[in-house]
């Protein structure tokens, strides 16, 4: 019996950019029933690239076409009183709610949780903040780049680096985005659970701070307790680890003896690493910085994806480090099919990214493309809400819609 | 709300993983309510018990005494112990029964070290037929690749994260352990979604979770840039493709730093006024954020300059108090000292048999209804007697047996 994991679940999301879209994006593609409200302008992100090469366009944002897979998408002004009528029935519909908009918004329009469960007392009402809803900090502004260095990772990044009096930098594109979201997705699907059992509803209070802290946890904890120095300047010079080839990068890593001795044959067992001692890691930790010049020489001598393919062959944990043409052209991204092909009406067909996960009874998948803006809105103010095609008209005539 | 019990209160999860990526995974499914047994050999435990985990993918580990690594007290709390050695016969027997009485078996073993202790999937339905299986690998349980190892930092640079991370001027960066933690909440969450599916109909099923695959997915604006586009996405350091300026300033003092980002002209005009030149917002080079991001460079100059006499803590509250996003480029210890993370109570206390009180991270979010009150991460084997007598039901002779023949501790 092949199906879907989340059917029956109906869910409204009021967020933007990416940490609450990808959050609902991974319940649609599970079979949640996800209705996208946004501003009639449209969610920000899709102003954001990036674009094909005809250029910017709102349908045709790879963030926005990527973060909404499998949702049906409404336009609505929650700032007047018909559309703040509207977002009520909605929430009344909706098993989750998910908030990506600063609280206060809703607090404003007098939506507070409390005013929220008295209209739908077993929601479950997920609301993604920088900072979370208390606390000394609930009312400051944070996007990406603040984030991940309020929540201590991008303090150790570039990895490795020589020189502290560079800047600290952020990872790649939207982590905390993303990374929170997925956070959010797992509280969430989490608490569906519980309302499954006890019909009752729960406020989720995720703090993106927070969700990048807690990826920082052994960390934090050894340099409290263990008096660990992390830090992206390394406290003695680094050997092996990231290593240069003649065409790109990769990462490399020998940590226990038996890998050691497999790197070394790899190397075709060169004299002078060829003693007993080489053998142990307390040996080899003070001493293969003596080597990494004729280390490193060797390492431009190979080619990234042969030497990744003979190394890991031997049990050495390596891999390439891959641009995204290396990362789609991948054997392994093929055999799995882990990209799957979409068709979206004004975008056109594309390669998406698919999931991490196969699920052997429920896999997940697109059931539709990202909508356009207000492309569902008479399917869901009239089938799912009960608006009469009168009432749906005036909602459009005042621009509520 | 009072008497909303946690939502996976009677779910039990047999769990054996070790390391980051996969007892994580277990802990977080524990801080929602779930029972969490952890399973490990005696004589090969959780390598994470008893060493300092050190910044380094080349790490000169220094031992600790068994159960008293932080990298494992962070990573396993609210667990159960129960020690087995699963290369020997009687060990797998064990196993099989605690699968027989739980809901979800987790691992992270290379593909298909499961199946060959006799606990693949096809095994264990067959003991439990709606049973929910989770393998979590490097590369998934299938394909060229299955058998290849890797870690933390192997993944981000083979799903595409690494390449895009670094200074524009130099190498790309791996990062390290939090990618394996990222990859703890998206096998949890496939774990969940299965369990949800399992709520309604009763059917159970096997979950396969790449984690390389796992870095890939979120940078998916990236790669179907890329498909549309054909231009290959390259390392940025602190910038955004539009909004400047958005990068990290140099403070007063060593290895201080503050991020600040800004993505509308009103943004700015607050920040020329904070930096004491208003001028700025009408200057032609900075009116807009197209002539910003092309004078990205002169603009970080004049900020940095400013930032560079002052205390980082103090700008950070200026900033934020006028409504910028902005924030002091932490290290552990500040997380330790943040006022913000107090008032919210983001830490929790616990009592460590051999370490007395530890102050760790607890859950990740916040969530109404009844609280989950962590403990400690689980001594080696603490709740063998648990397990095994009161959960299996054997006898004094049966556990005495088990220990002669030295499956248990």
């Amino acid at each position: 019996m092949a199906g879907d994991a989340l059917t029956g679940l109906k869910v409204v999301e009021l967020a933007t950019m990416v940490a609450g879209p990808y959050c609902a994006k991974m319940l649609a593609d599970m079979g949640a029933d996800v209705i996208k409200v946004e501003p009639p302008e449209g969610d920000p992100a899709r102003q954001v690239g990036p674009f094909p090469k005809s250029g910017p366009h709102p349908e045709h944002s790879a963030l926005f076409l990527y973060n909404n897979t499998s949702k049906r998408g409404i336009t609505l002004n929650i700032d007047t009183a018909e559309g703040l009528n509207a977002l009520k029935r909605l929430i009344k519909w909706a098993n989750v709610l998910i908030d990506g908009l600063p609280f206060q918004r809703l607090e404003n329009l007098g939506l507070s949780w409390e005013a929220i469960s008295e209209l739908n007392p077993s929601l479950i009402y997920t609301s993604i903040t920088p900072y979370g809803r208390t606390g000394p900090r609930a009312d400051v502004k944070g996007d990406e780049l603040a984030l991940i260095h309020a929540g201590s990772l991008g303090n150790l990044l570039p990895t490795r680096a020589e020189n502290i009096d560079r800047p600290p930098i952020k990872t790649e594109g939207y982590f905390v985005g993303y990374h929170g979201g997925l956070s959010a997705a797992l509280a969430t699907v989490g608490a569906a659970l519980g309302q499954c059992k006890t019909g009752k509803g729960r406020l989720i209070d995720i703090s993106l701070q927070e969700t990048i802290v807690s990826l920082m946890r052994p960390n934090i904890a050894g340099n409290r307790y263990h008096h660990t120095n992390w830090s992206r300047v390394p406290d003695r010079p680094p050997a092996m680890g990231r290593m240069e080839t003649k065409d790109g990068y990769i990462v490399i890593g020998t940590p226990e003896d038996h890998h050691f001795k497999a790197f070394r044959e790899l190397m075709g067992n060169p004299e002078w690493i060829a003693g007993k001692e080489w053998e142990t890691l307390a040996y080899r930790s003070h001493h293969l910085m003596d080597v990494t010049t004729k280390l490193d020489d060797w390492m431009r001598q190979q080619s990234k994806h042969d030497i990744h393919h003979r190394a890991a062959k031997m049990g050495i944990a390596v891999g390439p480090i891959n641009s995204a043409p290396e990362v789609v052209s991948d054997e392994q991204f093929i055999y799995r099919n882990y990209f799957i092909e979409v068709e979206h009406p004004e975008a056109g067909k594309h390669k998406y990214a698919g999931w991490p996960y196969k699920l052997s009874a429920t896999p997940p998948r697109v059931y539709r493309p990202a909508p356009l803006l207000g492309q569902h809105n008479r399917e869901v103010f009239c089938d799912e809400l009960g608006y009469s095609a009168e009432e749906f008209e005036q909602l459009q005539h005042t621009g509520v819609v | 709300m009072e008497n909303n019990p946690l939502p996976l209160k009677g779910i039990r999860v047999a769990d054996f993983c070790w390391v980051y990526a996969g007892p994580y995974c277990g802990m977080l499914l524990g801080c929602l309510g779930a029972e969490v047994i952890k399973v490990e050999g005696h004589r090969r435990t959780d390598l994470l018990r008893h060493i300092v985990t050190w910044p380094l993918a080349d790490p000169a580990p220094t031992p600790v005494p068994p159960n008293q690594g932080m990298a494992f007290n962070s990573l396993n709390m609210n667990k159960k112990s129960l020690t087995l050695d699963l290369t020997k016969p009687e060990g797998v027997a064990i196993a099989k029964k605690l699968v027989a009485v739980s809901d979800i078996v987790a691992d992270n073993m290379r593909a298909g070290s499961m199946a060959r202790m006799g606990m693949g999937y096809d095994e264990l339905r067959k003991i439990k037929s709606d049973i929910i299986v989770l393998s979590l690998s490097s590369r998934g349980q299938q394909g060229p690749q299955k058998d290849y190892a890797g870690y933390a930092s192997i993944h981000h640079a083979i799903g595409g994260g690494a390449y895009v991370t670094g200074y524009p001027d130099d190498h790309p960066c791996h990062n390290m352990g939090d990618v394996d933690l990222m990859n703890s909440n998206t096998a949890a969450f496939a774990i969940v979604a299965a369990l949800y599916h399992r709520e309604k109909t009763g059917e159970g099923q096997f979950i396969d979770c790449s984690q390389v695959e796992g870095v890939t997915s979120l940078i998916g604006e990236l790669m179907l840039g890329y498909e549309m586009n054909g231009q290959i996405p390259e390392r940025m350091g602190n910038a955004h493709p539009q909004y400047a300026p958005h990068n990290v300033y140099q403070c007063w003092g060593v290895d201080r730093w503050i991020a600040l980002e800004v993505h509308s002209d009103e943004e700015f005009a607050v920040l020329a006024q904070v930096i004491g030149q208003p001028e700025l917002a009408a200057d032609a080079r900075f009116a807009d954020m197209a002539s910003r991001k092309k004078n990205e460079a002169e603009l970080d100059r004049i900020i940095e300059e400013w930032t560079r006499q002052r205390d980082r803590d103090w700008l950070a509250n200026e900033f934020c108090r006028a409504g910028l996003a902005a924030a002091p480029s932490r290290n552990g210890e500040d997380i330790y000292a943040d006022p913000h993370l107090r008032a919210r109570e983001v830490f929790v206390t616990v009592d460590h048999p051999e370490l007395g009180e530890l102050e760790l991270l607890g859950t990740p979010w916040k969530m109404s209804g009844d609280e989950v009150q962590l403990q400690h991460a689980p001594l080696l084997g603490e709740h063998n007697d648990y397990v095994l007598r009161e959960l299996l039901g054997l006898s004094d002779a049966e556990v005495n047996d088990l220990r002669q023949k030295d499956v248990i501790l």
